[in-house]
């Protein structure tokens, strides 16, 4: 539920990146924070812990102003990926517009991987949201591993060919994929929240614009 | 609204704690008295300069939250200080963000561990609740296989009292058949006897009539049909005591069956009274006919004797034993009273517990009362006991009546 402020001229827009322990959902966001791209971006927040394991949350703000001034404004989180902080992903969660499912390419990660997509349905469910409609980016992260360990492409694909959603290849490490997941985020959310607050017709923002200007045009990239 | 979603106002991040040290440290780096004022234009700190000043915009997440401001010949201290100033703001940006959410995190996993909690009681009372109902469906069925095991022992005992006593009756039947038969024949006999001696007592013979009054054939011939006729009357009671005998071993008839309980009373009263003491006299008063029950015959047989048994005992050697059945509405009323040495509240309260016996050990197997209550509750009747100590004692049971 994007939040709508008329008086400031300013739509709140969350994005939230979700996937189990250690699947890259941080090194997606400091990949998108090192990268050119979002015509406005602020500093991401960190909660640096031991072991660079996310304790609450990390945020990146970014945004866009729109040809009829309105601001949009990106707040991309990532959830804790360990079990225990289900209530923080959970508050996180809550009023999320769009989700990047951060999975982890491992092999002996695939039951961790259904485990914490699970529990997005499950909390979606718990804070209202309508995982129906919601704007999801299946992304399979870590596709650097050594090959002995990886889940190989066709397999995923296979496994996934009846889900509605995109799914992106990515190695965030190597910044391979990040943006390409991040700008097919884009393309969703924009249908989503052209739908309620007519970005097209009234903000004069169609949808190529919206998406190259938080995303920036010009990145190549490979991946996907 | 998520701890994350909230917006926080200037006022909350540079909180009044950190004002006053911001602001000295802030003028030392730039040199000059600095204000900063919030996008209301409300002051933090500092007073706006007179005169010409820069307004430096403090911003948070892409978004100004307020102005650095003060008069000075270049800006770039004072935008240094701005810098300086978001990153501080950012850090308590985020420490306020980790706090609230932690709290809701807390808070929520606290909720729903009371839920989970209260689940868990409830489930437990459940628990509760059923080990309690299964505790008196055992207890009922300890009960149930206490009663029937009494049964078992009692009937089985009379079983074999039975069987004895229908093979001794079957025995007996056939002698006592022929001796009363003969006994009627001996007194036709006795007939001839009395004629022979009226024509002796006439005969011209002396000799003979001599010999007849020494041998005092008239008193002989008087007396014989005397004797005869009391020796019938023993075998009719013989007889009649093998017939009680055959109706009380009715005891394995295991199916219920509609019987007169009135005439079972009866008999039951027969066989009491062939062992009563001399000094006990026992009277019977039955309703003829209309007593009509349904149920098993020998445990009912076994209930009344048990009782009735209790009750000749009771009186010792002297006293008086009363049985009465009547119809009283649906039910049938069979009260056995005597008037011997009466129960104490103690034992009367334990009358019908098993194995409670005043007897000597060994005389009584304290089973008597507890096997007719429980052949007595079975056929849906009750029974209850009225005494006290020297006022005798009276037992009272009830028992539905089948109508035709």
């Amino acid at each position: 539920m994007a939040d709508f402020e008329e008086d400031a001229g300013k739509l709140t827009v969350k994005v939230v990146y979700y996937g189990p322990a250690q699947s890259g959902k941080t090194t997606n966001l400091l990949r998108l924070h090192d990268l050119p791209g979002p015509q406005l971006k602020g500093e991401i927040m960190t909660l640096e812990t031991r072991n660079d394991r996310t304790l609450f949350f990390d945020l990146l703000p970014m945004g866009l102003r729109a040809p009829s001034g309105l601001l949009i404004k990106l707040r991309l989180f990532t959830v804790p990926g360990q079990v225990a902080h289900d209530g923080t992903r959970k508050a996180i969660l809550s009023r999320a517009d769009g989700v990047v499912f951060v999975a982890d390419s491992h092999r002996n990660q695939t039951t961790n991987n259904a485990e914490s997509f699970d529990n997005l349905m499950h909390n979606a469910a718990r804070v209202g949201l309508d995982f129906a409609r919601l704007p999801l980016v299946i992304q399979f992260n870590t596709r650097d591993l050594p090959q002995d360990v990886l889940v190989p492409e066709d397999a995923i694909r296979n496994d996934w060919r009846q889900a509605p959603w995109p799914l992106m290849f990515s190695s965030a490490l190597q910044g391979a994929g990040v943006h390409a997941t991040f700008a097919s985020l884009l393309e969703v959310l924009y249908g989503a929240l052209d739908a309620e607050f007519e970005l097209g017709r009234r903000h004069q923002l169609d949808r190529q614009a919206f998406v190259s200007g938080l995303c920036g045009s010009g990145t190549t990239e490979s991946g996907s | 609204m998520s701890a994350v979603d909230r917006n926080f106002p200037l006022q909350d991040l540079v909180g009044p704690s950190l004002r006053g040290r911001l602001q000295s440290r802030l003028d030392l780096l730039t040199g000059v008295h600095t204000a900063l004022a919030d996008l209301h234009g409300t002051l933090l700190w500092g007073a706006l300069p007179a005169g010409n000043s820069y307004r430096i915009p403090v911003e948070l997440e892409l978004e100004p939250v307020g102005h650095l401001i003060a008069a000075c010949e270049t800006p770039d201290r004072l935008k240094a200080a701005a810098g300086l100033l978001e990153m501080i703001l950012q850090q308590r940006a985020q420490y306020l963000m980790a706090a609230d959410l932690h709290l809701e995190a807390v808070q929520s996993d606290y909720e729903s561990l009371l839920a989970k909690h209260a689940e868990l009681e409830a489930s437990e009372a459940r628990l509760r609740v059923l080990s309690r109902q299964l505790e008196d469906r055992v207890r009922e069925q300890v009960d149930l296989i206490e009663a029937r095991q009494r049964q078992l022992y009692e009937s089985e005992r009379l079983a074999a009292v039975g069987q004895l006593a229908a093979g001794v009756a079957h025995e007996i039947n056939n002698p006592i058949g022929f001796v009363r038969s003969n006994l009627v024949t001996a007194k036709r006999y006795v007939a001839s006897l009395a004629e022979l001696h009226d024509a002796i007592s006439k005969s011209s013979s002396s000799g003979v009539r001599a010999l007849s009054d020494r041998l005092d054939l008239g008193f002989i011939v008087e007396d014989f049909g005397v004797l005869l006729d009391d020796c019938v009357q023993g075998a009719d009671r013989i007889a009649r005591i093998v017939s009680d005998l055959k109706s009380f071993a009715s005891i394995d008839g295991a199916e219920y069956e509609r019987f007169d309980l009135g005439e079972k009373l009866v008999a039951v009263c027969g066989m009491v009274e062939a062992a009563l003491p001399p000094g006990v006299s026992l009277t019977c008063r039955v309703d003829d006919g209309s007593l009509q029950v349904k149920g098993h015959v020998g445990h009912l047989n076994q209930a009344l004797f048990n009782i009735l048994r209790n009750a000749v005992q009771a009186v010792r050697d002297h006293g008086k034993v009363s049985v009465r059945a009547e119809r009283e509405g649906d039910r049938v009323r069979i009260e056995i009273e005597d008037d011997g040495e009466g129960m104490t509240a103690e034992v009367r309260r334990r009358a019908f517990e098993p194995f409670f016996s005043t007897r000597d050990v060994g005389a009584g197997t304290g089973l008597g009362l507890t096997v007719a209550r429980d052949a007595v509750r079975a056929h849906e009747g009750q029974i209850e006991i009225d005494s006290a100590p020297g006022r005798g004692c009276r037992v009272r049971i009830q028992l539905p009546v089948v109508t035709p």
